[in-house]
């Protein structure tokens, strides 16, 4: 067998969702199981292609195959996805999240004081109303 | 020796509280376990923090599905009220880092600076900077993979993707 001189392009799951039609196809396949012949129709693309970009989601285990009669359907794999989850929680996600709760936080700690205070005061003056 | 230079990512943002509060919600326990996970409805809890010059923290998130992350943090630098520097890990429950077995070309350090600027007596601002710290080439590949603006393409359904795994 002969090969291109080329080094084999070797997957992660950073590279396979690097590309948008690969993005494409997990956001498909997220809402419903579908056979390589649904995604061509719901992407318009050309067989190769679509199968071409299959096959690296499978390299990565990001998509899993079931076999029923002739028909292959494929799903997208959650367990893998955690990785991803996790990415995307990176920076603008996880952190502008973050930031939001520190917001709310401290909006709130001041907001108790505030009033904590307030009631101080009303409890003061309530005090020296008595006497 | 060239070292390979990357492009922080940045976040500012402004908080309605006096500078020396938002600096304390960084570094002290009694705060942080209020505040510091990533969207509502998670828990946090620090099982130790030594949060000053060279010292560590370990936390643990708890998302609503139950789902757990421990993050190992080194402190660089805690200058308060001003600067925050720190490395931060995914960790397990001990604070050993992980390993990232589908995610090998992740940078494996991760600096965060923060800076705390006071707008006035009850506004402070904060600048976030992001970065991995002498990475590799493919360190920074994946790093620069996951930028804002690499995100093109990433739109609504990018969204229904990140409802779908928070879900999970």
């Amino acid at each position: 067998m002969t090969r291109m001189a080329r080094a084999k392009t070797t997957y992660d799951v950073f590279s396979a969702i690097g590309e948008p039609k690969r993005r494409e196809l997990i956001e498909k396949l997220i809402i419903n199981e579908m056979t390589v012949n649904e995604l061509v129709e719901a992407t318009d693309w050309p067989q190769p292609v679509v199968s071409k970009h299959l096959r690296v989601l499978k390299e990565v285990r990001l998509v899993s195959e079931r076999k029923q009669g002739r028909y292959r359907f494929y799903q997208v794999k959650s367990e893998e996805l955690r990785p991803i989850q996790e990415w995307i929680h990176q920076f603008e996600k996880y952190w502008g999240g973050t930031l939001d709760q520190l917001d709310h936080y401290l909006t709130e700690i001041q907001t108790k004081q505030n009033s904590n205070n307030r009631s101080k005061k009303l409890w003061v003056k309530l005090k020296s109303n008595l006497q | 020796m060239g070292e390979i230079k990357v492009e922080p990512s940045v976040i500012t943002r402004e908080f309605d509280a006096p500078r020396q509060l938002v600096f304390d919600a960084w570094t002290q326990v009694k705060h942080l376990n209020n505040w510091m996970f990533p969207m509502p409805g998670c828990t946090c809890e620090y099982v130790n923090a030594e949060i000053k010059d060279g010292g560590t923290s370990l936390h643990k998130i708890t998302m609503q599905n139950g789902h757990e992350m421990w993050l190992f943090t080194q402190y660089e630098e805690v200058n308060s009220p001003e600067k925050l520097v720190f490395l931060q890990y995914m960790s397990n429950e001990n604070g050993d880092i992980l390993p990232s077995p589908h995610m090998p070309n992740w940078p494996k350090h991760m600096l965060a600076t923060l800076l705390f600027e006071e707008i006035s007596e009850n506004k402070t601002k904060i600048t976030f900077y992001w970065e991995p710290r002498n990475p590799t080439p493919e360190e920074v590949e994946a790093f620069e993979s996951t930028r804002a603006d690499h995100g093109k393409g990433w739109g609504a359904g990018m969204e229904q993707l990140h409802n779908y795994l928070s879900s999970l």
